[in-house]
């Protein structure tokens, strides 16, 4: 008899086992039996070990052996990097360089854009050959 | 292989820690079966529970000199390491979840539970299983320590990181959802049959 034909009876004959007709009353008894005296937390952890069992796997230290040697085999990069701190620093770091980089970078820009805007600013113009000299307009000394 | 299986698991870690394949294979065999059955039940996927005790006895076999048998039992460290793993793997598994990456989240017991329909006793396993799988995670994981690891109330805290109190109010939740589980199961079949 199983946990589960148990309590089927006992909601269908009652609390009472002695009571229960014969052939139920000795299944059920030889049921409890063993249970007489065991604690009912034991029990159901006994049941919760049983329906946990999954099917062993005899390749377990083969793959586990397996896979030390390839970590043994593999140049494993510092575990400063590995870790989540290690990751961040070396993301702040890239960040750092890429905006002195950008900075450089538009420094050797920065006179002829400066150029530009002074000759915006002042209504004059740049020649057309990309020099930064400013150039006055024509006009303007007669406008004078 | 022979004379190391009679070693104890704290000699076991020593050798483990001198560079003895062999003491690891037997750790390995002691124990391997018991955190397999943990991680599964408690992660509900078979094949995450392989990599997790992969990479736990890979664990040992770097960190076995860390092991200090002044402050604790040597199954209380393998199943902290592996609830660790556990851990980390459900976070894993949440974030492929929640970006789409996977499908199955956990293994589908109620389907267990009609397939294993095949004798009274069977089916009485897998509503276990089923009754398991539908259990907060950490009442879950305190019941698995306690059936499957064996471990006392003050090991499962030490695992758990939690307080002896804790664990036993987990403990006894656990088991009663358990229990009602069962009644459940067990009446609904009733009705069906009547």
């Amino acid at each position: 008899m199983t946990r589960e034909e148990f309590e089927k009876n006992r909601r269908r004959f009652g609390d009472d086992i002695e009571a229960w007709p014969a052939p139920f009353r000795r299944q059920a008894l030889e049921f409890l039996a063993p249970q007489a005296n065991a604690d009912p937390d034991d029990v159901l952890d006994g049941l919760v070990r049983e329906a946990a069992l999954v099917e062993e796997d005899g390749a377990l230290a083969r793959k586990v052996m397996a896979r030390i040697d390839r970590s043994a085999a593999r140049p494993s990069l510092p575990r400063f990097l590995v870790a989540p701190a290690g990751i961040a620093a070396c993301a702040a770091a890239v960040l750092v360089a890429a905006t002195v980089a950008s900075y450089q970078v538009a420094r050797l820009q920065d006179p002829l854009q400066d150029s530009e805007l002074l000759a915006l600013a002042s209504g004059e113009r740049l020649p057309d050959d990309g020099s930064s000299a400013i150039i006055p307009d024509p006009g303007e000394e007669d406008s004078l | 292989m022979a004379d190391e299986a009679s070693r104890g698991d704290d000699e076991l870690l020593a050798r483990i820690a001198a560079g003895s394949q062999a003491a690891l294979s037997a750790l390995m065999a002691r124990h391997g079966r018991g955190l397999r059955t943990f991680a599964a039940r408690y992660l509900g996927h078979a094949a995450d529970a392989e990599d997790v005790v992969q990479e736990v006895f890979v664990t040992v076999w770097k960190q076995a000199a860390r092991f200090d048998p002044e402050k604790g039992r040597a199954s209380t460290w393998l199943y902290r390491i592996t609830v660790n793993r556990c851990i980390d793997q459900r976070r894993r598994r949440a974030l492929r979840n929640f970006f789409g990456l996977d499908d199955l989240v956990e293994e589908p017991a109620a389907q267990e539970a009609d397939a294993e329909a095949a004798t009274a006793a069977k089916q009485e396993l897998a509503i276990v299983r089923d009754g398991l799988s539908r259990l907060p995670a950490r009442q879950r994981m305190a019941l698995l320590l306690r059936a499957v690891g064996e471990l006392d109330i003050g090991a499962i805290a030490e695992v758990m990181g939690a307080s002896a109190g804790s664990v036993e109010q987990l403990l006894v939740r656990g088991r009663r959802a358990l229990r009602d589980h069962l009644a459940d199961a067990a009446a609904g079949r009733e009705r069906k049959s009547s």
